[in-house]
């Protein structure tokens, strides 16, 4: 396995744009090939040796490239950004677009992440252990399919819009996620663990929306809004259920119990389609 | 044929049950609890002894405890076995669509991963009508069909697989109730064993056939050399009179070995009845090699068992 490692000297005045810089893509450069790099920032374009220090290791060990990242990135954007294989791990917050448009692969982020993290993603894992801000797992701007495949886990908060005009893959969030959650929801599986902002499912078409910490009993009960346009639904779904919730399982945290716990459902949302579901761990 | 064996007083022929290729595929029944599961399967498994005139051989294979299954329910595992990929694919459907799709609380789901897939809910989710909802959960599709006691949830495919069909164990017994004992005690160790299927009524056949007929339209007849009551009759008989009843077992498999340890279960099961128990002889069918590409030698399927006398 080869590991790249670059270490950011210091933060960049302006947002630098990653693209490009991949495990892949790097993994058969010696370090002064791979410093020679460039990226853009600004207007400007940057040597790769400009920002970071650059080292490179190889292991007998078999697996994928890596790419490890350390440093405050948090101006970086674009880390991710169509990923078809390798790994990146980021030692650190990183900026906009993270793991945007990936289709396979792995991103591992030890920090927060900017706006618009997974969107577009069609495939792969990008976990985020901090926040992530708005418009994660949607569609770039004027697009019109959000995340469309892969796995997103947040394990902090997230932003406004989270999943807007999603339509396949799961996007799991540990913590509190902002105001309209879900909207335009295509299909996917969406779980949160914590409390949601209003208008959740706003518009939603089809999919599964999940609150692990809906339970009524609880002194922490984050159970959502429900908007009119959306039904209690009468029917028991305990196979789907037990699907969905074995599969959400495995991320732990706020939905380790799931599988164990009843659900309340809602349909909707009736001003779209109206074949979603919001669905209330109880 | 070269020198009998006997063992217990049970004549073990040396001969060979002759068996040829399938497609098969595994399929797992959930239900609320393992009563409907059981009905869903039956169904599903129901008029599929044969493929000479059922289209496939299908039987259960085992009931499966909730923590098994993928939903956490109680099941069973069915097999289903055809002569070609495409019939398979058809009965599947079919019979999906209307034993298990139509039974209360079933859900229905791929017991084999590896294989070319064919459609398992993919064109039933139709019967939804429009309000079926796809749901891709860890890379597989399963498909939500509303129905009135709530949902029906189908795996949108399963795999098919090679596999072996027609090995077979004939029981020849002084009695119709020594044979049925055998038979049943064969059945019975057969049924513990993985990847195997009985299809014929509790696993058990009395009509033996051979390849072809004196009238033209018939590909296979009754089995006249093991006709009891043809014995002294036909110009050829392979029974001596002191047996007045035969059974055979027909077994499908996943695999010839596990087609080959489920004969031999049945084997070591009928030769505990033993003489005393009326079981005279075993025996297996075969067209002389030219049916299929698969032998299984009683003997060699027992070994050093027994000795020649």
């Amino acid at each position: 396995m080869t590991q790249v490692r670059l270490t950011l000297k210091q933060p960049p005045t302006l947002r630098v744009d990653m693209r490009g810089v991949t495990p892949t893509a790097l993994a058969g450069l010696e370090p002064a090939q791979i410093e020679r790099i460039t990226v853009t920032h600004g207007m400007q374009t940057l040597a790769l040796a400009e920002l970071f220090d650059v080292s490179r290791s190889t292991s007998a060990a078999g697996g994928d490239a890596e790419l490890l990242l350390e440093g405050d990135l948090s101006r970086l954007d674009r880390i991710g950004w169509q990923l078809d294989s390798g790994r990146i791990v980021v030692v650190g917050s990183v900026g906009d677009y993270a793991g945007a448009c990936m289709s396979a692969g792995e991103v591992s982020v030890q920090g927060d992440a900017g706006m618009l993290a997974a969107c577009e993603m069609a495939g792969g894992t990008l976990s985020i252990d901090g926040n992530v801000g708005d418009h994660a797992a949607s569609s770039l701007p004027g697009s019109m399919d959000g995340m469309r495949g892969g796995t997103l886990v947040v394990r902090g908060r997230a932003g406004h819009r989270f999943a807007d005009r999603m339509r396949r893959g799961s996007a799991v969030v540990f913590g509190d996620v902002g105001d309209f959650l879900a909207s335009r929801l295509v299909a996917g599986t969406i779980a949160i663990g914590g409390r949601a902002g209003a208008h959740v499912g706003y518009g939603m078409r089809r999919g599964s929306v999940v609150f692990a910490g809906a339970a009524s009993n609880s002194a922490s009960n984050s159970a959502p809004a429900i908007a009119p346009t959306f039904v209690p639904a009468l029917a028991d779904a305990p196979v789907a259920w037990q699907l969905i919730a074995r599969d959400l399982a495995r991320h732990g945290g706020p939905f380790a119990g799931l599988p164990a716990r009843r659900i309340v459902r809602h349909l909707g949302d009736l001003a779209a389609d109206g074949r979603g579901e919001l669905i209330l761990a109880a | 044929m070269s020198e009998p064996r006997i063992i217990n007083g049970v004549v073990v022929d040396d001969t060979f049950a002759e068996a040829f290729p399938m497609k098969a595929t595994r399929l797992v029944i959930t239900a609320h609890n393992l009563t409907w599961a059981r009905h869903a399967a039956a169904s599903a498994t129901g008029f599929a002894t044969s493929v000479i005139a059922c289209g496939c051989e299908a039987g259960i294979e085992r009931e499966l405890g909730p923590e098994e299954t993928p939903d956490g329910r109680p099941g069973l595992a069915i097999l289903i076995f055809s002569m070609s990929g495409k019939e398979l694919a058809k009965q599947v459907e079919r019979r999906v669509g209307q034993c298990v799709l139509t039974c209360p609380t079933t859900a229905v789901f791929a017991g084999i991963a590896e294989g070319e897939a064919i459609a398992l809910g993919k064109n039933l989710r139709f019967f939804g009508d429009g309000w079926q909802i796809s749901k891709v959960i860890a890379g597989v599709r399963y498909w939500r069909i509303p129905v009135m006691d709530g949902e029906f949830v189908a795996q949108e495919t399963t795999a098919v697989t090679k596999a072996v069909g027609g090995g077979n164990l004939l029981m020849l017994a002084s009695s119709i109730e020594t044979a049925l004992n055998a038979a049943e005690a064969a059945v019975q160790a057969m049924k513990r064993l993985p990847n195997v299927a009985m299809p014929f009524p509790g696993g058990v056949v009395r009509s033996g056939s051979k390849v072809g007929s004196k009238y033209a339209s018939l590909g296979a007849s009754t089995n006249d050399a093991f006709c009891p009551g043809l014995h002294g009759l036909a110009a050829k008989s392979d029974i001596t009179p002191d047996v007045h009843a035969v059974l055979e077992i027909v077994i499908d498999g996943l695999t010839d070995t596990d087609v080959g340890a489920a004969m031999l279960a049945g084997m070591h099961a009928c030769i505990a009845i033993g003489a005393a128990g009326g079981l005279l002889r075993l025996s297996a069918g075969n067209y002389g090699g030219k049916l299929g590409p698969f032998h299984f030698h009683l003997h060699k399927l027992l070994g050093e068992e027994g000795s020649t006398r």
